[in-house]
Protein backbone atom coordinates (compact mmCIF):
# COMPACT_ATOMS: atom_id res chain seq x y z
CA UNK A 1 0.00 0.00 0.00
CA UNK A 2 2.89 2.43 0.93
CA UNK A 3 4.16 2.68 -2.58
CA UNK A 4 7.23 4.89 -2.97
CA UNK A 5 7.91 8.35 -4.22
CA UNK A 6 10.44 9.04 -6.62
CA UNK A 7 10.75 12.85 -6.47
CA UNK A 8 9.37 16.12 -5.87
CA UNK A 9 8.26 16.63 -9.42
CA UNK A 10 6.45 12.88 -10.19
CA UNK A 11 5.05 13.60 -6.52
CA UNK A 12 3.25 16.42 -7.55
CA UNK A 13 2.54 15.66 -10.74
CA UNK A 14 0.49 12.19 -9.27
CA UNK A 15 -0.63 13.79 -6.79
CA UNK A 16 -2.04 16.50 -8.99
CA UNK A 17 -3.90 13.22 -11.10
CA UNK A 18 -5.36 12.13 -7.84
CA UNK A 19 -7.38 15.45 -7.35
CA UNK A 20 -8.06 15.41 -10.66
CA UNK A 21 -9.38 11.83 -10.50
CA UNK A 22 -11.27 11.66 -7.25
CA UNK A 23 -12.98 15.28 -8.47
CA UNK A 24 -14.88 14.05 -11.48
CA UNK A 25 -16.30 11.54 -9.18
CA UNK A 26 -16.56 8.65 -10.84
CA UNK A 27 -14.72 6.34 -8.23
CA UNK A 28 -16.35 3.79 -5.93
CA UNK A 29 -15.99 4.77 -2.55
CA UNK A 30 -13.41 2.25 -1.57
CA UNK A 31 -11.21 3.63 -5.02
CA UNK A 32 -11.77 6.96 -4.06
CA UNK A 33 -10.49 6.36 -0.25
CA UNK A 34 -7.61 4.60 -1.55
CA UNK A 35 -6.43 7.50 -3.55
CA UNK A 36 -7.37 9.86 -0.83
CA UNK A 37 -4.68 7.76 1.07
CA UNK A 38 -1.82 7.78 -1.50
CA UNK A 39 -2.93 11.65 -1.87
CA UNK A 40 -1.95 12.31 1.55
CA UNK A 41 0.98 10.26 1.65
CA UNK A 42 1.93 12.70 -1.43
CA UNK A 43 1.22 15.70 0.22
CA UNK A 44 3.56 14.78 3.32
CA UNK A 45 6.17 13.84 0.99
CA UNK A 46 5.95 17.22 -0.86
CA UNK A 47 5.79 19.45 2.57
CA UNK A 48 8.87 17.60 3.84
CA UNK A 49 11.07 17.79 0.80
CA UNK A 50 10.55 21.67 0.64
CA UNK A 51 11.37 21.81 4.24
CA UNK A 52 14.63 19.60 3.64
CA UNK A 53 17.26 21.94 4.44
CA UNK A 54 18.09 23.12 7.69
CA UNK A 55 18.99 27.22 8.19
CA UNK A 56 22.32 27.88 7.25
CA UNK A 57 23.90 31.42 6.94
CA UNK A 58 27.79 31.20 6.25
CA UNK A 59 30.37 33.42 4.48
CA UNK A 60 32.51 32.63 1.56
CA UNK A 61 35.70 33.79 2.31
CA UNK A 62 38.03 35.52 -0.82
CA UNK A 63 39.92 31.67 -0.70
CA UNK A 64 36.79 30.06 -1.68
CA UNK A 65 36.37 28.70 1.55
CA UNK A 66 33.16 28.54 3.86
CA UNK A 67 32.74 30.20 7.66
CA UNK A 68 29.64 30.02 10.10
CA UNK A 69 28.63 34.10 9.22
CA UNK A 70 29.41 36.50 12.27
CA UNK A 71 26.54 36.05 15.30
CA UNK A 72 24.44 39.39 14.48
CA UNK A 73 23.58 38.34 11.08
CA UNK A 74 21.76 35.67 12.20
CA UNK A 75 20.79 37.37 14.75
CA UNK A 76 19.31 40.11 13.03
CA UNK A 77 17.36 37.62 11.10
CA UNK A 78 15.61 36.16 13.43
CA UNK A 79 14.77 39.25 15.18
CA UNK A 80 13.15 39.54 11.62
CA UNK A 81 10.25 37.28 12.66
CA UNK A 82 9.02 40.18 14.86
CA UNK A 83 8.53 42.92 12.24
CA UNK B 1 78.62 89.76 -41.94
CA UNK B 2 79.85 87.54 -38.96
CA UNK B 3 78.47 87.61 -36.04
CA UNK B 4 80.60 89.33 -33.01
CA UNK B 5 82.31 87.09 -31.18
CA UNK B 6 81.17 86.90 -27.74
CA UNK B 7 77.84 88.73 -28.90
CA UNK B 8 75.94 86.33 -31.05
CA UNK B 9 72.84 87.24 -29.85
CA UNK B 10 73.14 91.01 -29.04
CA UNK B 11 70.28 93.34 -28.27
CA UNK B 12 68.15 93.28 -31.20
CA UNK B 13 67.19 97.14 -30.91
CA UNK B 14 70.79 97.39 -31.72
CA UNK B 15 70.93 98.03 -35.22
CA UNK B 16 74.18 95.96 -36.49
CA UNK B 17 72.83 93.05 -34.41
CA UNK B 18 69.37 93.27 -35.92
CA UNK B 19 70.51 93.22 -39.14
CA UNK B 20 72.27 90.44 -38.48
CA UNK B 21 69.54 89.16 -36.09
CA UNK B 22 70.70 85.72 -36.34
CA UNK B 23 69.93 82.91 -34.01
CA UNK B 24 69.53 79.27 -34.41
CA UNK B 25 66.65 77.22 -34.31
CA UNK B 26 67.02 76.18 -30.95
CA UNK B 27 67.58 79.02 -29.07
CA UNK B 28 64.32 80.60 -30.63
CA UNK B 29 62.16 76.97 -29.98
CA UNK B 30 63.78 77.49 -26.49
CA UNK B 31 62.63 80.80 -26.03
CA UNK B 32 58.87 80.39 -27.92
CA UNK B 33 58.63 77.66 -25.29
CA UNK B 34 59.98 79.93 -22.32
CA UNK B 35 57.15 82.29 -23.67
CA UNK B 36 54.38 80.04 -24.17
CA UNK B 37 54.97 77.67 -20.71
CA UNK B 38 54.88 80.45 -18.44
CA UNK B 39 51.92 82.44 -20.46
CA UNK B 40 49.97 79.60 -20.41
CA UNK B 41 50.86 77.54 -17.41
CA UNK B 42 47.28 76.76 -16.43
CA UNK B 43 44.64 76.80 -19.05
CA UNK B 44 40.84 75.50 -19.12
CA UNK B 45 39.90 75.30 -23.42
CA UNK B 46 36.50 73.79 -25.01
CA UNK B 47 36.96 71.75 -27.92
CA UNK B 48 36.01 68.58 -29.45
CA UNK B 49 38.21 65.44 -29.82
CA UNK B 50 39.53 64.23 -33.23
CA UNK B 51 42.41 62.03 -34.23
CA UNK B 52 42.31 60.67 -30.39
CA UNK B 53 44.71 57.61 -30.03
CA UNK B 54 45.78 55.90 -26.76
CA UNK B 55 49.23 54.43 -27.56
CA UNK B 56 50.43 51.46 -25.98
CA UNK B 57 52.09 53.33 -23.36
CA UNK B 58 49.33 54.38 -21.39
CA UNK B 59 49.49 58.46 -22.89
CA UNK B 60 46.88 59.19 -25.03
CA UNK B 61 47.13 61.33 -27.92
CA UNK B 62 44.49 63.44 -29.75
CA UNK B 63 43.56 67.43 -31.33
CA UNK B 64 41.42 69.59 -29.80
CA UNK B 65 39.39 71.66 -32.34
CA UNK B 66 36.71 74.59 -32.99
CA UNK B 67 35.26 75.54 -36.40
CA UNK B 68 38.24 77.45 -36.81
CA UNK B 69 41.67 75.90 -35.39
CA UNK B 70 42.78 73.04 -33.68
CA UNK B 71 45.32 72.21 -30.96
CA UNK B 72 47.51 69.35 -30.83
CA UNK B 73 47.01 67.61 -27.07
CA UNK B 74 48.30 64.92 -25.05
CA UNK B 75 47.52 63.17 -21.54
CA UNK B 76 50.14 61.10 -20.01
CA UNK B 77 48.70 57.83 -18.84
CA UNK B 78 49.48 59.24 -14.74
CA UNK B 79 46.49 61.13 -15.87
CA UNK B 80 44.42 58.86 -18.21
CA UNK B 81 44.21 56.58 -15.37
CA UNK B 82 41.64 59.24 -13.26
CA UNK B 83 39.21 59.47 -16.25
CA UNK B 84 36.09 57.43 -15.62
CA UNK B 85 35.30 57.77 -19.65
CA UNK B 86 36.76 57.01 -22.56
CA UNK B 87 38.19 59.99 -24.84
CA UNK B 88 36.54 59.56 -28.24
CA UNK B 89 36.21 61.22 -31.40
CA UNK B 90 33.44 63.47 -31.59
CA UNK B 91 32.98 64.20 -27.67
CA UNK B 92 33.14 67.65 -26.84
CA UNK B 93 35.17 68.51 -23.58
CA UNK B 94 36.76 71.15 -21.44
CA UNK B 95 40.54 70.34 -21.34
CA UNK B 96 42.46 71.74 -18.39
CA UNK B 97 46.33 71.84 -19.24
CA UNK B 98 48.96 74.28 -19.70
CA UNK B 99 50.80 74.35 -23.22
CA UNK B 100 54.11 72.72 -23.90
CA UNK B 101 56.37 72.74 -27.15
CA UNK B 102 57.55 69.80 -28.12
CA UNK B 103 61.15 71.19 -29.47
CA UNK B 104 62.34 68.22 -31.54
CA UNK B 105 59.12 68.46 -34.04
CA UNK B 106 58.43 72.50 -33.30
CA UNK B 107 55.21 71.85 -32.28
CA UNK B 108 53.10 72.68 -29.23
CA UNK B 109 50.24 71.48 -27.81
CA UNK B 110 48.27 70.90 -24.61
CA UNK B 111 49.18 69.04 -22.12
CA UNK B 112 46.22 67.92 -20.25
CA UNK B 113 45.59 67.05 -16.53
CA UNK B 114 41.71 66.25 -16.82
CA UNK B 115 39.10 66.47 -19.38
CA UNK B 116 35.41 66.93 -18.18
CA UNK B 117 32.75 65.81 -21.00
CA UNK B 118 31.06 69.09 -22.02
CA UNK B 119 27.16 69.11 -20.97
CA UNK B 120 26.61 66.24 -19.54
CA UNK B 121 28.75 64.33 -16.65
CA UNK B 122 31.27 61.65 -16.95
CA UNK B 123 29.76 59.13 -15.45
CA UNK B 124 26.95 59.48 -18.00
CA UNK B 125 30.01 59.27 -20.43
CA UNK B 126 31.42 56.17 -19.03
CA UNK B 127 27.41 54.62 -18.70
CA UNK B 128 27.27 55.09 -22.29
CA UNK B 129 30.17 53.75 -23.42
CA UNK B 130 30.52 50.88 -21.54
CA UNK B 131 26.59 50.02 -22.33
CA UNK B 132 27.66 50.36 -25.96
CA UNK B 133 30.71 47.46 -26.00
CA UNK B 134 28.83 45.36 -23.46
CA UNK B 135 25.93 45.48 -26.06
CA UNK B 136 27.85 45.24 -29.21
CA UNK B 137 29.32 41.94 -27.12
CA UNK B 138 25.72 40.58 -27.61
CA UNK B 139 25.63 40.70 -23.49
CA UNK B 140 22.29 42.29 -23.50
CA UNK B 141 20.52 39.22 -25.52
CA UNK B 142 17.11 38.67 -24.30
CA UNK B 143 17.86 35.01 -25.67
CA UNK B 144 20.94 34.81 -22.45
CA UNK B 145 18.54 35.26 -19.87
CA UNK B 146 18.41 31.92 -17.87
CA UNK B 147 15.38 31.07 -15.56
CA UNK B 148 15.79 31.01 -12.13
CA UNK B 149 15.81 27.66 -10.25
CA UNK B 150 12.63 26.41 -9.06
CA UNK B 151 14.17 25.11 -5.47
CA UNK B 152 17.71 26.65 -5.19
CA UNK B 153 19.62 24.40 -2.89
CA UNK B 154 21.54 27.38 -2.04
CA UNK B 155 21.23 31.42 -2.40
CA UNK B 156 24.77 33.09 -3.20
CA UNK B 157 24.69 36.53 -1.93
CA UNK B 158 27.54 39.20 -2.92
CA UNK B 159 27.16 42.81 -0.70
CA UNK B 160 28.76 44.39 1.96
CA UNK B 161 27.85 42.65 5.58
CA UNK B 162 26.53 45.83 7.16
CA UNK B 163 24.51 47.32 4.10
CA UNK B 164 20.71 47.29 4.28
CA UNK B 165 20.73 44.84 1.34
CA UNK B 166 22.13 42.02 3.39
CA UNK B 167 19.65 42.99 6.33
CA UNK B 168 16.64 42.96 3.98
CA UNK B 169 17.38 39.98 1.88
CA UNK B 170 17.71 38.14 5.18
CA UNK B 171 14.84 39.18 6.48
CA UNK B 172 12.77 38.24 3.24
CA UNK B 173 14.23 34.72 3.48
CA UNK B 174 13.41 34.60 7.23
CA UNK B 175 9.87 35.24 6.63
CA UNK B 176 9.34 33.42 3.82
CA UNK B 177 11.40 30.19 3.58
CA UNK B 178 12.56 29.38 7.43
CA UNK B 179 15.14 26.54 5.76
CA UNK B 180 16.92 29.13 3.08
CA UNK B 181 20.43 28.19 3.30
CA UNK B 182 22.52 31.33 2.27
CA UNK B 183 26.15 31.96 1.69
CA UNK B 184 27.47 35.44 1.80
CA UNK B 185 30.26 36.81 -0.41
CA UNK B 186 31.74 39.92 1.39
CA UNK B 187 32.64 43.04 0.07
CA UNK B 188 32.89 46.92 -0.35
CA UNK B 189 30.01 47.98 -2.31
CA UNK B 190 31.47 51.33 -3.57
CA UNK B 191 35.31 53.19 -3.65
CA UNK B 192 38.15 51.78 -5.18
CA UNK B 193 38.65 48.47 -5.71
CA UNK B 194 34.76 47.50 -5.14
CA UNK B 195 34.17 46.74 -8.70
CA UNK B 196 36.97 43.97 -8.47
CA UNK B 197 36.09 42.57 -5.46
CA UNK B 198 32.47 42.54 -6.54
CA UNK B 199 33.17 40.53 -9.73
CA UNK B 200 35.67 38.46 -8.31
CA UNK B 201 32.90 37.43 -5.46
CA UNK B 202 30.45 36.39 -8.31
CA UNK B 203 32.93 34.24 -9.65
CA UNK B 204 33.82 32.54 -6.57
CA UNK B 205 29.95 31.90 -5.69
CA UNK B 206 29.38 30.40 -9.14
CA UNK B 207 31.59 28.18 -8.77
CA UNK B 208 31.58 27.46 -5.43
CA UNK B 209 29.51 23.82 -4.48
CA UNK B 210 25.51 23.87 -4.15
CA UNK B 211 24.52 27.29 -4.75
CA UNK B 212 21.83 27.52 -7.79
CA UNK B 213 21.53 31.36 -7.51
CA UNK B 214 23.43 34.02 -7.09
CA UNK B 215 21.90 37.60 -5.77
CA UNK B 216 24.50 40.66 -6.71
CA UNK B 217 23.44 44.31 -5.14
CA UNK B 218 23.39 46.97 -2.72
CA UNK B 219 21.50 49.39 -0.97
CA UNK B 220 20.37 52.88 -2.37
CA UNK B 221 23.01 55.82 -2.76
CA UNK B 222 23.83 58.41 -5.15
CA UNK B 223 24.99 57.18 -8.76
CA UNK B 224 28.73 57.70 -7.88
CA UNK B 225 27.69 55.06 -4.44
CA UNK B 226 26.21 52.46 -6.96
CA UNK B 227 28.96 53.44 -9.53
CA UNK B 228 30.80 50.00 -8.87
CA UNK B 229 27.84 48.23 -10.59
CA UNK B 230 28.55 50.34 -13.70
CA UNK B 231 32.25 48.86 -14.53
CA UNK B 232 33.01 46.53 -17.06
CA UNK B 233 34.35 43.71 -14.45
CA UNK B 234 31.03 43.80 -12.56
CA UNK B 235 29.32 43.34 -15.61
CA UNK B 236 31.36 40.87 -17.55
CA UNK B 237 31.51 38.57 -14.16
CA UNK B 238 27.57 38.62 -14.19
CA UNK B 239 27.51 37.53 -17.61
CA UNK B 240 30.44 35.08 -16.88
CA UNK B 241 28.65 33.07 -14.03
CA UNK B 242 27.59 29.66 -14.42
CA UNK B 243 24.29 30.24 -12.52
CA UNK B 244 21.66 32.87 -12.94
CA UNK B 245 22.26 36.08 -11.85
CA UNK B 246 19.65 38.55 -10.06
CA UNK B 247 21.00 42.36 -10.35
CA UNK B 248 19.63 44.57 -7.30
CA UNK B 249 21.18 47.77 -6.91
CA UNK B 250 19.75 50.43 -5.05
CA UNK B 251 15.82 51.64 -5.85
CA UNK B 252 13.38 51.15 -8.06
CA UNK B 253 14.71 53.64 -10.01
CA UNK B 254 18.25 53.07 -10.50
CA UNK B 255 19.13 51.22 -13.20
CA UNK B 256 22.69 49.57 -13.55
CA UNK B 257 24.53 47.77 -15.95
CA UNK B 258 24.95 45.28 -14.13
CA UNK B 259 20.62 44.98 -14.10
CA UNK B 260 21.26 44.99 -17.68
CA UNK B 261 23.12 41.90 -17.70
CA UNK B 262 21.91 39.99 -14.84
CA UNK B 263 19.18 37.28 -15.89
CA UNK B 264 16.80 39.15 -13.45
CA UNK B 265 17.04 42.94 -12.41
CA UNK B 266 15.08 42.97 -8.80
CA UNK B 267 13.95 46.64 -8.37
CA UNK B 268 15.29 46.12 -4.96
CA UNK B 269 17.67 43.67 -2.58
CA UNK B 270 14.17 42.61 -0.73
CA UNK B 271 12.46 41.89 -3.78
CA UNK B 272 15.38 39.98 -5.73
CA UNK B 273 15.04 37.16 -2.13
CA UNK B 274 11.65 37.08 -2.98
CA UNK B 275 12.44 36.36 -6.36
CA UNK B 276 14.85 33.22 -5.27
CA UNK B 277 12.63 31.78 -3.11
CA UNK B 278 9.48 32.39 -6.05
CA UNK B 279 9.60 28.72 -7.27
CA UNK B 280 9.81 27.39 -3.85
CA UNK B 281 6.53 29.65 -2.76
CA UNK B 282 4.94 28.53 -5.88
CA UNK B 283 5.46 25.25 -5.06
CA UNK B 284 4.51 25.45 -1.34
CA UNK B 285 1.13 26.76 -2.07
CA UNK B 286 0.60 24.20 -4.87
CA UNK B 287 0.87 21.24 -2.87
CA UNK B 288 -1.12 22.93 -0.42
CA UNK B 289 -3.99 23.64 -2.89
CA UNK B 290 -3.90 20.38 -4.03
CA UNK B 291 -4.21 19.08 -0.52
CA UNK B 292 -7.10 21.12 -0.24
CA UNK B 293 -8.79 19.86 -3.08
CA UNK B 294 -7.73 15.96 -1.90
CA UNK B 295 -9.68 16.46 1.15
CA UNK B 296 -12.74 18.39 -0.38
CA UNK B 297 -13.28 15.50 -2.81
CA UNK B 298 -12.81 12.30 -0.71
CA UNK B 299 -15.67 14.37 1.42
CA UNK B 300 -17.59 14.57 -1.55
CA UNK B 301 -16.95 10.98 -2.32
CA UNK B 302 -18.81 10.17 1.30
CA UNK B 303 -21.84 12.43 0.35
CA UNK B 304 -22.47 10.36 -2.95
CA UNK B 305 -21.78 7.13 -1.07
CA UNK B 306 -24.79 7.96 1.28
CA UNK B 307 -26.67 8.49 -0.90
CA UNK B 308 -26.60 5.08 -2.82
CA UNK B 309 -27.04 4.03 0.86
CA UNK B 310 -30.48 5.62 0.73
CA UNK B 311 -31.42 4.45 -2.58
CA UNK B 312 -30.73 0.83 -1.65
CA UNK B 313 -32.58 0.87 1.82
CA UNK B 314 -35.85 2.08 -0.96
CA UNK B 315 -35.17 -0.86 -3.41
CA UNK B 316 -37.93 -3.24 -3.68
CA UNK B 317 -35.41 -6.38 -2.91
CA UNK B 318 -34.86 -4.91 0.25
CA UNK B 319 -38.82 -3.39 1.28
CA UNK B 320 -40.00 -6.99 0.21
CA UNK B 321 -37.88 -9.47 1.99
CA UNK B 322 -40.55 -10.01 4.85
CA UNK B 323 -43.16 -10.92 2.97
CA UNK B 324 -41.27 -12.96 1.23
CA UNK B 325 -39.94 -14.81 3.85
CA UNK B 326 -43.38 -14.79 5.27
CA UNK B 327 -44.86 -16.68 1.90
CA UNK B 328 -42.89 -19.78 3.03
CA UNK B 329 -45.12 -20.29 5.66
CA UNK B 330 -46.13 -20.06 9.38
CA UNK B 331 -43.71 -21.99 10.55
CA UNK B 332 -41.03 -19.46 9.73
CA UNK B 333 -43.09 -16.82 10.78
CA UNK B 334 -40.71 -16.18 14.24
CA UNK B 335 -38.09 -16.55 12.26
CA UNK B 336 -39.19 -13.87 9.40
CA UNK B 337 -39.61 -11.62 12.51
CA UNK B 338 -36.11 -11.98 13.40
CA UNK B 339 -34.93 -11.84 9.96
CA UNK B 340 -36.33 -8.54 9.06
CA UNK B 341 -35.97 -7.00 12.58
CA UNK B 342 -32.45 -7.75 12.13
CA UNK B 343 -32.29 -6.21 8.53
CA UNK B 344 -34.34 -3.09 9.50
CA UNK B 345 -32.00 -2.27 12.37
CA UNK B 346 -28.87 -3.30 10.39
CA UNK B 347 -30.27 -0.78 7.80
CA UNK B 348 -31.52 1.77 10.28
CA UNK B 349 -27.67 1.67 11.83
CA UNK B 350 -26.00 1.95 8.51
CA UNK B 351 -28.39 5.20 7.63
CA UNK B 352 -27.56 6.69 11.32
CA UNK B 353 -24.28 6.21 10.68
CA UNK B 354 -24.24 7.68 7.21
CA UNK B 355 -26.46 10.23 8.96
CA UNK B 356 -23.36 10.71 11.07
CA UNK B 357 -21.07 11.26 8.43
CA UNK B 358 -23.60 13.66 6.43
CA UNK B 359 -23.55 16.16 9.65
CA UNK B 360 -19.76 15.54 9.79
CA UNK B 361 -19.00 16.86 6.05
CA UNK B 362 -21.88 19.52 6.43
CA UNK B 363 -20.59 21.25 9.65
CA UNK B 364 -17.20 20.33 8.97
CA UNK B 365 -17.00 19.24 12.14
CA UNK B 366 -14.30 16.69 12.89
CA UNK B 367 -15.74 14.37 14.78
CA UNK B 368 -15.10 11.62 17.84
CA UNK B 369 -18.35 10.05 16.81
CA UNK B 370 -16.40 8.47 14.19
CA UNK B 371 -15.10 5.65 17.01
CA UNK B 372 -19.00 5.54 18.38
CA UNK B 373 -20.26 5.09 14.93
CA UNK B 374 -17.87 2.72 14.29
CA UNK B 375 -18.98 0.58 17.28
CA UNK B 376 -22.32 0.44 16.62
CA UNK B 377 -21.43 -0.64 12.87
CA UNK B 378 -19.54 -3.52 14.40
CA UNK B 379 -22.60 -4.45 16.28
CA UNK B 380 -24.71 -4.60 13.75
CA UNK B 381 -22.31 -6.27 11.83
CA UNK B 382 -22.22 -9.02 14.49
CA UNK B 383 -26.33 -9.04 14.57
CA UNK B 384 -25.96 -9.23 10.87
CA UNK B 385 -23.27 -12.54 10.97
CA UNK B 386 -25.64 -13.97 13.53
CA UNK B 387 -28.40 -14.16 11.06
CA UNK B 388 -26.69 -15.31 7.93
CA UNK B 389 -28.74 -15.50 4.44
CA UNK B 390 -26.40 -14.17 0.73
CA UNK B 391 -28.01 -11.07 1.06
CA UNK B 392 -26.90 -10.30 4.21
CA UNK B 393 -23.63 -11.36 3.89
CA UNK B 394 -23.29 -8.92 0.40
CA UNK B 395 -24.75 -6.22 3.12
CA UNK B 396 -22.14 -7.08 5.95
CA UNK B 397 -19.38 -7.11 3.42
CA UNK B 398 -20.18 -3.62 2.46
CA UNK B 399 -20.76 -2.10 6.07
CA UNK B 400 -17.46 -3.81 7.32
CA UNK B 401 -16.08 -2.41 4.14
CA UNK B 402 -16.93 1.12 4.92
CA UNK B 403 -16.21 0.67 8.55
CA UNK B 404 -12.55 -0.22 7.72
CA UNK B 405 -12.54 2.84 4.93
CA UNK B 406 -14.16 5.88 7.91
CA UNK B 407 -11.63 4.39 10.05
CA UNK B 408 -8.83 5.52 7.32
CA UNK B 409 -9.73 8.86 7.43
CA UNK B 410 -7.31 9.53 10.01
CA UNK B 411 -7.08 13.29 9.03
CA UNK B 412 -10.17 13.71 11.01
CA UNK B 413 -9.58 11.14 13.75
CA UNK B 414 -6.57 13.14 14.29
CA UNK B 415 -8.55 15.58 15.70
CA UNK B 416 -9.68 13.41 18.67
CA UNK B 417 -6.15 12.97 19.69
CA UNK B 418 -6.27 16.62 21.25
CA UNK B 419 -4.79 18.31 17.54
CA UNK B 420 -6.30 21.48 16.56
CA UNK B 421 -6.39 22.64 13.13
CA UNK B 422 -6.00 26.40 12.89
CA UNK B 423 -7.42 28.29 9.61
CA UNK B 424 -6.98 31.89 8.66
CA UNK B 425 -9.95 34.08 9.25
CA UNK B 426 -11.55 33.26 6.00
CA UNK B 427 -10.88 29.54 6.62
CA UNK B 428 -9.76 29.58 3.11
CA UNK B 429 -6.14 28.29 4.24
CA UNK B 430 -4.72 26.27 7.16
CA UNK B 431 -1.97 28.32 8.65
CA UNK B 432 1.41 26.32 8.81
CA UNK B 433 3.90 29.00 9.79
CA UNK B 434 3.50 31.86 11.92
CA UNK B 435 4.97 33.83 9.62
CA UNK B 436 2.02 33.77 7.33
CA UNK B 437 -0.43 35.65 10.32
CA UNK B 438 0.10 38.85 11.88
CA UNK B 439 -0.51 39.57 15.16
CA UNK B 440 -3.62 41.29 15.74
CA UNK B 441 -5.46 38.88 12.58
CA UNK B 442 -8.36 36.49 13.25
CA UNK B 443 -8.13 32.81 13.08
CA UNK B 444 -10.25 29.99 13.19
CA UNK B 445 -9.61 26.54 15.51
CA UNK B 446 -10.98 23.46 14.95
CA UNK B 447 -10.89 21.44 17.43
CA UNK B 448 -12.41 17.70 17.78
CA UNK B 449 -15.73 18.99 18.56
CA UNK B 450 -16.89 22.81 18.04
CA UNK B 451 -14.53 25.56 16.74
CA UNK B 452 -12.79 29.03 18.25
CA UNK B 453 -12.65 32.04 17.29
CA UNK B 454 -9.07 33.37 18.07
CA UNK B 455 -6.84 36.68 17.74
CA UNK B 456 -3.04 36.43 17.39
CA UNK B 457 -1.79 38.32 20.15
CA UNK B 458 2.20 37.47 19.58
CA UNK B 459 4.18 34.97 17.35
CA UNK B 460 7.54 33.15 17.72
Amino acid sequence: MKRGVKDFESAIKELEAIVKALEEGDLALEQSLELFERGIQLSRFCHTRLEDAERRIELLTSQGERAAAPDNLTATSENGNDT
Amino acid sequence: MTATPGLPFANPHDPRTSAHGIITVTELTSQIRTTLESSFAEVWVEGEITNSRLWKTGHLYFTLRDEHAQLKAVMFRSAVRYLRFTPEDGLRVVARGRVSVYEPKGEYQIVCEHLQPQGIGALQVAFEQVKRKLSDDGLFDPERKRPLPLLPRQIGVVTSLDGAALRDILQVLTRRHQTAHVVIYPTRVQGEGAAAKIAEGIERLSQAEGIDVIIVGRGGGSLEDLWAFNEEPVARAVAAATVPVISAVGHETDTTLSDFVADVRAATPSAAAELAIAGRTDLVDRVDQLTGRLRAAVLDALRRSRTRVLELDRRPGVTSWPARLASHGRHTAELTHAISSALREALASRLSHVHAVRIRLDTREPSRRVEANRTRLVAADERLSATSTHRQQKLRAQVSHLTGRLGALSPLGVLARGYAVCWNDKQTRILRDSATVSVGDNVAIRLARGRLSARVTGKK
